[in-house]
């Protein structure tokens, strides 16, 4: 090559180099690419849709899904390796109701700043509000009903059970009636999952105890044992299967879709699936309040999912307008139509168009404006796996109840000190 | 004058690397250490680096969830440690599930190679099914067996259905779930253990085997006597990896069982993950990590010990 030539290919070289790096500019600068994390049990497919509106009446946005964890366990993992290592991949993030104190705490998420929050139920403004800042933004509600089958119920002439009693002789009638040997009475968690947690505080709560108080422990020992006791009494008298300790939240669902199970513990989004064409109970179901313990009040636990922004997201604002828009009550009313999942607008429940969709919502919203949140604490981590890991035991048959109230006490009195 | 110029030039290129070294001033011990340097550096980086870091935090109450910055904590996370139950109780599952393992995984590992080494036609397939569970990621195993093991779906109970007992709820009771995972990992270590004795199985001489022949001696005699001793630095190589790799054992037991029923099969390495990546503890996780260290070193020593007095 002449030195000329060597000039001219350097140059062309150059050029091409230049252009070849604006190609790839260009897009990036005409639209912002937002990756928002939604679980994979969240109907990611559904919440696709109401993304697709988004993007077609914002055309310099572009948002991908990417999803993974199906537990509220395996989701928290994720989020905190990825969060911890300042990851700047993820914009928006599903929450489970029990985190914003922990993520406030860890600095994860962008606060709302000058949000009101008065148009939310208030559990779901309280929950998403931590020392005054609104940490995420709420995207459904949800808390644990009791599901039960109508048609045997009906069959037999039995009113849905006020009190665990009630549902322990009504379960017992009918299994020794219809002389089933698949047909269990009850199915609730047992696995040492988030669920179980729930499963620990519905009949603690209904003896009127609360765990902590402004993040102090209260722990009250009798109803502890009385209620780890209840559960296993299901298990021993052959009212849940032997295998409770095995069981959770899905495998609860299965089961009941599938026609083995008279009442079942479980969350809003089972309505769906039961109601499904893939359901051998569809058109048969009832969903009622959980019962109480005898003599005490009927108690439910908080559930539902939030929408955060990663404090290390690049688009933050781009990311806020998302995650209002997700938040809304358009979306929030197409995701109760669509996905069967809580409003956290008060308004919404009385929606013809909603109840027309799933008419339980109708009778939905004292349960979710009566439940009980979780204990707030940003290590509730630690409180969990004290609660499900000894639940689990209980249930397996490894420690007595009054043990395991003992060590859920020893465990805990160290992470609420 | 040729002769001299020829001269001069040799000379020049024989003194050159003599006049370079004595330049440097290095004997041999020191052009050695120079050497090795870039490796060393390199080792300090990945290796001493991040134990001497890890030993850094355990000192300090380091937690994501009560907030920054980190206090200095001298001995506090291991005073806690020493009060937690937890600690005890998964630390003595490793050491069980260690003791348990490690020889199980041996035995059979043995017996694998001693076939695999036997001479008939179809040698390979053999060897090559040695090979699927070694390959087979620890997390797979893990899971594949959590179904095997399942009390209304598992091939396990099933098989017991047909041949007449009653199934077991292995994950509802702590000794069926240890021995469900004993098992399983028992599966799936002991084809490694039986490649590196195939490998020591190959170096032994036929001869020696149709010495002992002509003198009249048994094939368990000829095990005993000559497979066995001359096994013995394989055995040794295989028992140091299986030995530590028991030690941090955490994907078969955190698929099977989460640590369930309770924590009552939760190893020592499942409580660092816990303590780190979920509670976010670092500086008690830290803690637990350098007593796994120390764990692992200790027992790396006695067998290098071992290794030592024998040779």
């Amino acid at each position: 090559m002449t030195f000329s030539k060597l000039t001219a290919f350097r140059k062309l070289t150059g050029i091409l180099f230049c252009g070849t790096m604006l190609a790839f500019a260009m897009p990036a600068s005409a639209e912002t690419a937002l990756n928002i994390y939604i679980s994979s049990q969240h109907q990611p497919d559904v919440w696709r849709k109401a993304l697709d509106k988004y993007e077609a009446a914002n055309p310099d946005v572009k948002v991908k899904i990417e999803t993974g964890g199906n537990t509220s366990e395996a989701q928290a993992q994720y989020l905190n390796t990825v969060m911890s290592a300042k990851d700047t991949s993820l914009d928006v993030l599903i929450l489970d109701v029990i985190r914003p104190a922990q993520f406030a705490a860890a600095g994860w998420t962008s606060d709302f700043a000058g949000k009101d929050m008065s148009s939310y139920l208030p559990a779901y403004a309280g929950a998403n509000t931590v020392d005054g800042k609104v940490i995420a933004l709420p995207a459904f509600a949800d808390s644990q009903f009791l599901y039960y089958r109508k048609d045997l119920l009906e069959k037999y002439g039995i009113a849905p059970p006020k009190t665990w009693d009630e549902l322990k002789v009504a379960a017992k009638k009918i299994a020794e009636s219809e002389g089933n040997a698949n047909l269990q009475g009850l199915s609730f968690q047992g696995k040492a999952i988030e669920g179980a947690v729930c499963t620990f505080l519905l009949p603690y709560w209904s003896q009127g105890k609360v765990l902590t108080d402004n993040g102090r422990l209260t722990f009250d020992r009798d109803a502890a044992i009385k209620s780890l006791g209840l559960w296993k009494s299901f298990a021993d008298e052959g009212i849940s299967k032997k295998n409770i300790a095995e069981v959770g939240t899905d495998d609860t669902r299965k089961e009941f879709q599938a026609g083995n199970v008279i009442f079942a513990v479980n969350w809003s989004y089972a309505w769906a699936q039961a109601q499904g064409k893939e359901s051998a109970v569809a058109g048969k179901v009832g969903v009622a309040r959980l019962p109480a313990m005898t003599g005490g009040e009927q108690a439910t636990c908080l559930g539902g999912w939030e929408w955060g922004v990663s404090a290390y997201s690049e688009h933050q604002d781009e990311a806020k307008k998302l995650v209002e828009y997700l938040s809304s009550q358009d979306v929030s009313k197409f995701m109760a139509i669509n996905g069967s999942l809580l409003p956290t607008y008060a308004g919404l429940y009385q929606d013809a168009e909603v109840t027309k969709s799933a008419p339980w919502f109708a009778d939905a919203l004292q349960v979710v404006e009566t439940a009980k949140p979780r204990p707030v604490t940003p290590r509730y981590n630690e409180v969990s796996e004290v609660i499900r890991t000894t639940v689990n035991a209980v249930l397996a048959g490894v420690t007595t109840p009054e043990d395991g109230a003992d060590q859920i006490e020893a465990r805990l009195k160290r992470v609420l000190r | 004058m040729a002769t001299t110029t020829t001269f001069k030039a040799t000379d020049a290129q024989e003194a050159q690397p003599a006049n370079w070294t004595r330049w440097l001033d290095l004997s041999d011990r020191s052009l050695a250490v120079l050497l090795l340097f870039p490796a060393a550096v390199l080792l300090a980086l990945i290796i001493v680096y991040p134990v001497c870091r890890l030993v850094y935090t355990s000192f300090f109450n380091l937690s994501l969830t009560s907030g920054l910055p980190a206090e200095f904590a001298g001995l506090d996370n291991y005073r806690l440690m020493i009060g937690d139950p937890v600690f005890w109780e998964t630390t003595w599952n490793t050491v069980l599930i260690t003791l348990i393992t490690v020889p199980g995984a041996l035995l059979v590992g043995l017996g694998l190679a001693l076939m695999a080494n036997l001479s008939f036609a179809m040698q390979w397939p053999v060897r090559l099914s040695l090979l699927i569970p070694w390959a087979l990621p620890l997390s797979f195993a893990g899971l594949i067996f959590a179904w095997f093991f399942h009390s209304e779906y598992g091939v396990v109970n099933d098989v017991l259905n047909r041949l007449g007992f009653e199934g077991i709820i292995w994950f509802n009771s702590p000794n069926w779930a240890f021995a469900a995972i004993c098992l399983t990992i028992i599966w799936k270590t002991s084809s490694f253990m039986a490649l590196i004795i195939l490998a020591g199985l190959q170096t032994i001489p036929r001869s020696l085997y149709e010495a002992a022949d002509v003198d009249g001696a048994g094939r368990l005699r000829q095990f005993f006597e000559i497979t066995l001793p001359l096994l013995k630095p394989s055995i040794v190589v295989a028992l140091i990896f299986r030995t530590i790799t028991a030690l941090q054992t955490f994907d078969i037991p955190y698929m099977m069982t989460g640590g369930g029923p309770g924590t009552s099969t939760s190893t020592l390495a499942m409580y660092i993950h816990q303590n780190t990546v979920s509670f976010l503890d670092l500086g008690y996780g830290s803690a637990l990590a350098v007593v796994m260290f120390a764990l692992s070193m200790c027992v790396t020593a006695v067998y290098l010990r071992m290794i030592r007095t024998k040779e």
